[in-house]
């Protein structure tokens, strides 16, 4: 397995599991043009992210996320690629692209608190009241 | 702003890999710069439309050695009894958070280093969970976020409010000293303290009757810490779409947890839209079958 870790905007940090194990790894991000535009970026969030990523070892990309990833993948000579989950739509959307033409590691980020799938979250209490039993055992 | 980006140990250690096969179409982004200054040029060279829509750079900035300075001084005790107050002990450590660039667990974990006993840091945990709990239901809803989860508890309609905001509020022109600060520094800095951004979102919607989402889009456009899971389920708990009741606040709370630093020159004083007890406000803003 030789993968390429794509970078996105909700884990910014190597010691991220889906980094982490792969750190020898080439690592790029892309600066998707139709998302800046779709949510109205301004310049000053660009540049936070931007100087996010000046302090880690990645290639900064920019264009259309599906397309620079599959060209990142043919120059590295990489045949999978792995990233964080996320419950970001747009970045769901992208693995579902992705993966119509290559294998992709999806890994978990660490999690706050450990829940049962059937979290009762229709008010934040009722998460609360579950999640705090873990968090601050007596 | 000054210039430099800082470049110890960690960012000459921040080499990406070399491709072995040429690279044609993969388009590179520059990773060199001599200051800050040649950073802002560049950006503003090569996104000329999110320049169009502002073109300076924050003085917060990101990174992961800035997120480390931002942690190291975090006291959760003091955080629990001042937090409301935007003076209070805060962290600024949202949009490290929101971006990954440190993980919610290990800020957990140094505030419960912080202090003889855990009890004493769990309001601050609390406010980290809020973010595990929203960002839960984004996993769930996705693009339903958008949506009203819930009507309005408010006596009106979602056909009652406004598609999109007065262009003086974003401009930060309205005349109320505090509204218009908080708007300022929105688009200065691309960050409000979080009880600000609820006096400004329970303004908009109850005040000037203005549907959430064109409040939630006029945040993300700004905030470094902008994600529409945390964002916008704070609009709709403000609004009441996703919670029991609407949230709103008089002018003396306000003057209260900004210790007067609004009140004492607003050109609107005496003529305060916020000015009132509860029960008034209550009564002028919400329809009356709605409990307070």
């Amino acid at each position: 397995m030789k993968p390429l870790v794509w970078v996105h905007e909700d884990c910014l940090r190597q010691e991220a599991p889906y980094w982490n194990q792969h750190r020898e790894a080439p690592a790029v991000f892309v600066f998707d043009d139709e998302q800046l535009e779709q949510e109205e970026w301004t310049l000053k969030r660009i540049a936070f992210l931007y100087e996010c990523l000046l302090e880690l070892p990645v290639e900064i990309l920019r264009g259309d996320t599906v397309e620079q990833l599959r060209l990142a993948q043919q120059a590295y000579g990489c045949d999978c690629i792995v990233t964080a989950d996320t419950p970001e739509p747009r970045i769901r959307r992208v693995i579902e692209a992705l993966r119509q033409h290559t294998r992709v590691e999806v890994a978990p980020e660490e999690p706050f608190v450990e829940l049962d799938d059937r979290v009762d979250l229709r008010r934040f209490a009722r998460y609360w009241k579950q999640a705090q039993l873990k968090l601050f055992p007596q | 702003m000054e210039a430099g980006l800082g470049r110890g140990d960690l960012l000459q250690r921040a080499v990406p890999a070399e491709p072995q096969k040429p690279a044609d179409g993969l388009r590179k982004l520059k990773r060199e710069f001599s200051s800050r200054e040649e950073l802002a040029r560049y950006l503003q060279e090569q996104f000329p439309r999110p320049a169009q829509r502002d073109a300076h750079l924050s003085p917060i900035r990101g990174g992961r050695s800035q997120a480390e300075a931002a942690l190291a001084p975090i006291q959760p005790a003091r955080y629990a009894f001042t937090r409301n107050y935007l003076d209070g002990c805060v962290t600024g450590l949202s949009p490290y958070i929101r971006h990954g660039v440190i993980a919610l667990t290990r800020v957990r974990e140094v505030a419960l280093s912080r202090v003889a006993h855990p009890f004493h840091a769990s309001k601050f945990v609390v406010e980290l969970a809020w973010r595990d709990y929203w960002r839960r239901l984004y996993g769930l809803w996705g693009q339903g976020v958008w949506q009203d989860r819930e009507p309005y508890k408010t006596g009106w309609a979602a056909s009652d409010y406004a598609e999109s905001l007065p262009v003086e509020v974003e401009q930060g022109r309205t005349g109320l000293a505090c509204m218009d600060a908080f708007a300022r520094q929105l688009a200065e800095t691309g960050y409000l303290h979080n009880h600000a951004r609820m006096w400004v979102a329970a303004w908009v919607v109850h005040w000037l009757r203005v549907k959430w989402q064109a409040g939630a889009r006029w945040f993300l456009k700004h905030l470094l810490d902008g994600d529409p899971a945390s964002n916008n389920l704070s609009w709709q708990w403000v609004a009441s779409t996703f919670s029991h009741k609407p949230y709103f606040f008089n002018r003396e709370n306000l003057e209260k947890y900004t210790r007067g630093a609004y009140c004492q020159k607003c050109p609107q004083r005496g003529d305060c839209p916020f000015e009132g007890s509860y029960e008034e406000l209550h009564r002028k803003l919400f329809r009356s079958q709605v409990e307070g």
